[in-house]
């Protein structure tokens, strides 16, 4: 097959990736463009002026550091889950025990639930237990982890050779420190996708705080979907330049989060083979 | 103690973060929600519920924007899940061959799908802005005259471009399915004569199913559950009606519930959504037999 693929054959190959490229990367450049223009200009393919202030305004004309702030507590308490769901993801795929396939089954039907089937009369429990406006929701949401990461990691440990257990056994170590001891310090690549993941998956999340928080505890996707960009004064004019430049804001840790684990988010879906 | 109770207590300890918070964030709201949607609540009467049987159900099926809600629902879903399936699949056999700089690919077609929803479609107001705005200046390169991109005739469109940009994140499992495709088998089809397009239909393609229907089963699930994108494409907040043509069946439960604060109705539609879904994926798992293709010694 190699020797098949000359310099010319592949030239409609890399032609169709940069175009596809361009196609992703296109919107983003575009917020790149619009976040560095003058207030209210048209969009355009270059930038109106050079305004890169706007990303000053982005933090100053909304509470934006406290969002920020609302956003990291969130995403640390959500962190939770990579333990919780990783002692989960072990002992399913590590210890024999009776009922272990059955309830493997529900971890496994809960990630075909939709999620919003729970979310409104958990809103409802929180709101009678007076836990609405606070971070606890969080709290427990982590504890308990997720199906999907508790099926990442069974996948992950599963595929490591029986003798590693065999031998820490016959060196008298608890089932615990074997996971403790043994597997987690191998298990990095799945750890780091799970990681990010969570991460990811909470500093975008804008639906949850909106139910479960108010204004002042709200993260900053939630915030940037509530709130506009306006000088004060004229509530009718909404600043799009600032707001873009909020966007990218928002999107900036992402990114960088996401070019760090890249080799092990990439590792670590391929190794587990998310296969259905 | 005994190993095996040993690995029992183990075992259960182990998964009992888990499981209890299930049972009481998860199986005991489910449950609860289920016998709310019999009930007339409405936020402030939770002291003195009144059963009132089916008919919040009567009420779904005969309210004209819950209908037609669904409707779009399963029109945006119809085309948004085998149009991103075959992005993800199509660029991830892309990425399949031998690329040079492949990582700078991948990266670039991953990033647009975990952009935060909210910045996404800020971003995406520029290309479809009708002011100016990208897409219509391409139109008018090829001499089409512009659309007006988030007006009534062309939203829903729009949704679905912005839902396809953010279809690269499939590629990823797509790709680790063809990498675990033996590449023997490529090569006896081409010592047979088989040319490239036959080889995607006859090996590719088959051997993917099992990935397809795992991608398949989740769109649907993600699918039917969008709705807040069409909200905030309109350039409205949260509890805002989107327009029209993007009012979508997630809207219409969310802002009945925390627009209008009718719970127990919200409770109603979103468990017809939930039958919608089920009846859509046991749709999926049966005809599943006839076009998923699974190698019978890959057991295990």
């Amino acid at each position: 097959m190699k020797t098949e693929t000359t310099v010319k054959g592949s030239i409609p190959l890399y032609v169709a990736l940069i175009l596809f490229s361009a196609i992703f990367v296109f919107p983003m450049y575009l917020a790149f463009v619009q976040a560095l223009s003058a207030w209210n200009t048209t969009p355009g393919f270059v930038p109106v002026g050079f305004h890169p202030e706007n990303f000053k305004y982005a933090t100053t004309l909304i509470d934006f550091w406290n969002f920020t702030k609302n956003s990291v507590i969130l995403c640390v308490i959500s962190l939770l889950s990579v333990v919780s769901s990783g002692l989960g993801g072990y002992a399913f795929a590590r210890i024999a025990a009776p009922g272990r396939n059955a309830l493997f089954m529900i971890v496994l039907s809960t990630m075909m639930l939709p999620t919003i089937i729970t979310q409104i009369p958990q809103y409802i429990l929180f709101h009678k237990y007076g836990l609405i406006d606070t971070f606890w929701p969080w709290v427990f949401g982590g504890i308990g982890g997720s199906a999907f990461f508790i099926f990442l990691y069974r996948q992950f440990f599963a595929a490591i050779p029986k003798e590693l257990e065999e031998a820490a056994r016959i060196d008298g170590c608890s089932i615990f420190r074997t996971y403790w001891n043994i597997f987690l310090p191998m298990s990095i690549p799945i750890v780091a996708t799970v990681t990010i993941m969570i991460f990811q998956g909470t500093w975008g999340d804008y639906l949850g705080p909106f139910m479960y928080l108010k204004q002042d505890h709200y993260p900053l996707a939630t915030a940037l979907s509530m709130i506009s960009y306006k000088i004060e004064g004229n509530d009718k004019l909404i600043l799009t330049s600032v707001s873009t430049a909020g966007a990218i804001l928002l999107v900036v840790p992402v990114i960088i989060t996401f070019f760090l684990g890249q080799r092990y988010i990439v590792e670590g879906i391929v190794t587990t083979g998310v296969k259905g | 103690m005994k190993e095996k109770t040993k690995r029992t207590v183990a075992f259960y300890s182990m998964i009992s973060p888990w499981f209890i918070m299930f049972l009481i964030f998860g199986l005991y709201p489910m449950i609860y929600g289920l016998y709310l949607s019999f009930t007339n609540y409405y936020g402030f009467n939770i002291k003195k519920l009144k059963w009132t049987g089916m008919h919040n159900y009567h009420r779904v099926f005969t309210d004209s924007d819950a209908m037609y809600s669904l409707g779009r629902t399963f029109y945006v879903t119809i085309i948004n899940v085998p149009l991103g399936m075959a992005v993800a699949l199509g660029l991830a056999m892309l990425l399949n061959r031998q690329v040079r700089g492949v990582g700078i690919y991948r990266t670039l077609f991953y990033l647009p799908s975990i952009v935060p929803a909210v910045a996404s479609v800020i971003m995406w107001k520029f290309m479809f802005s009708s002011n100016g705005g990208v897409l219509n200046g391409i139109l008018d390169f090829f001499g089409i005259n512009p659309v007006n991109w988030l007006g009534y005739d062309y939203a829903t469109t729009s949704l679905l471009i912005m839902l396809l940009w953010g279809a690269g994140g499939g590629v990823l499992i797509n790709l680790a399915g063809l990498k675990g495709i033996p590449r023997d088998l490529y090569e006896a089809a081409s010592i047979d004569g088989a040319t490239a397009p036959q080889r995607t239909l006859r090996i590719t393609l088959p051997l993917m199913t099992p990935v397809i229907f795992f991608n398949v089963i989740m769109g649907i699930i993600g699918s039917l559950q969008i709705g807040l994108q069409a909200i905030l494409l309109s350039g409205s907040r949260l509890l805002d009606r989107p327009i029209q043509p993007n009012y979508l069946y997630f809207v219409h439960a969310f802002q009945q519930i925390f627009a209008f604060q009718r719970f127990a109705y919200g409770m109603a539609l979103l468990w017809v959504l939930f039958l919608a879904i089920l009846i859509l994926t046991a749709i999926v798992f049966v005809t599943s037999r006839f076009w998923v293709h699974y190698e019978t010694d890959q057991e295990g």
